[in-house]
């Protein structure tokens, strides 16, 4: 036959209350509970010493493997420098046309994107995408994911009236990008309106993908 | 020397991920033993968690540029060698290394006294834990070994407080019967 524990008894294992507070007809199996938890090895583990170097050899075969390299290159950002010879007739007028381009830009804005995750192109390979969360009660969100290296601080959301609704619009490349919100610059949660997949870590990601069409949740 | 480094761990994420490897064993150095003691308990064997510990390093190394938060590295690589313990348990079940719920009881010796007997009981613990469900060992390790709170385990691992204390009811009741010999 099967012995379990009284309720109580797991109480007092959990630490919710001690033994002292049990009734006398269930002290004796709460010390038996009590010296059972107390038999667990609770020795600090250390390895070996020769762990670390171990670690490290492996780490540094990783970072010199050709294939790593290429990819680091390929997705680091690179400073490029250029340097123009400009004559000075010519700075005022690219001031002119810098000036001009502004004011069409403040005169006629760009009707802003649909509601959820619609989107319009804006370069050859790039469309702006609307992010919208409704978070009552936060007091600052983000929008941090593989388009901005997991950044929670450079894309921050907009509230958009008064009920809670925070949103942001962001030029994403064409691709697939993983996502989350940071509410409060702690809480880390995934878009309620687009589908979420496992980031490998036992952690969820939201996941949109762009296309020139538009954006869409897979 | 690596461990008079005062930088902070999303510091030297941020290093490594800018190209400087070395910096790695920072992070090697101050996480190493860390989560040894739980890999150990997962695991049941010093050896399968020093493998667990290293793959978890490595791992973390090769997708660090997926750490979301780099400040909170300790948190990341732990997720890392949870999986890691988890998945190793689960495969163990299912080749039959481990016969999960066939033991009906770890087994007492016929005789034995005071500090020979609680080493005894001690070993036997051990053994009755490697016979619970993964998840039911996690909850008795972290609470048990590591002395977190429900609410801290519930942080570490995704689960509710409730499931939590409900896993940890029943590996109670699983212990008691396994250890019934030696109670």
């Amino acid at each position: 036959m099967t012995r379990t524990y009284h309720v109580d008894v797991k109480r007092v294992l959990d630490g919710e209350i001690t033994l002292a507070d049990l009734p006398p007809e269930l002290q004796a199996e709460g010390a038996e509970a009590l010296r059972l938890i107390a038999a667990l090895d609770r020795a600090p583990v250390t390895l070996p010493p020769a762990f670390e170097a171990k670690v490290m050899r492996a780490v540094r075969d990783r970072a010199t493997a050709p294939m790593r390299r290429v990819w680091r290159w390929l997705s680091a950002p690179h400073e490029v420098e250029l340097r123009l010879r400009v004559r000075p007739w010519a700075v005022s007028g690219v001031t002119l046309a810098a000036a001009a381009v502004l004011g069409l830009l403040l005169v006629k804005p760009q009707p802003p994107a649909r509601s959820g995750s619609a989107a319009r192109p804006a370069a050859a390979n790039v469309v702006f995408v609307r992010f919208v969360l409704h978070a009552p009660g936060a007091k600052g969100v983000a929008v941090a994911g593989t388009f901005n290296q997991w950044d929670q601080n450079a894309a921050p959301l907009i509230p958009a009236g008064t009920d809670g609704v925070w949103t942001t619009t962001l030029a994403l490349p064409v691709g697939q990008h993983q996502y989350a919100f940071v509410i409060d610059g702690r809480q880390w949660i995934v878009d309620p309106a687009a589908p979420a997949m496992d980031d490998g870590f036992g952690r969820r990601n939201s996941l949109v993908v762009v296309t020139m069409q538009g954006a869409r949740t897979l | 020397m690596a461990s008079r480094d005062a930088a902070t761990d999303g510091d030297i994420v941020r290093a490594v991920l800018a190209g400087d490897v070395e910096r790695y064993a920072v992070l090697v150095e101050r996480h190493r033993d860390r989560h040894a003691r739980y890999a150990v308990h997962m695991l049941g064997s010093p050896d399968a968690a020093e493998d667990a510990v290293q793959d978890a390093l490595l791992r973390a190394f090769d997708r660090l540029a997926d750490c979301r938060e780099p400040d909170k590295f300790a948190g990341w690589l732990f997720l890392i060698l949870r999986n890691r313990c988890l998945a190793e348990r689960r495969r163990d079940r299912r080749e039959g290394r481990l016969p999960e719920g066939a033991a009906e009881a770890v087994a007492a010796p016929e005789r034995s006294d005071g500090a020979l007997e609680q080493q005894e009981q001690g070993r036997a613990l051990a053994r009755a834990l490697g016979l619970l469900t993964a998840e039911q060992r996690e909850v008795v390790v972290l609470k048990h070994v590591e002395g977190l709170a429900y609410e801290e385990i519930a942080q570490r691992t995704g689960a509710t407080v409730a499931s939590l204390k409900m896993r940890m009811h029943r590996a109670y009741d699983r212990l008691r019967e396994l250890m019934k010999e030696h109670l």
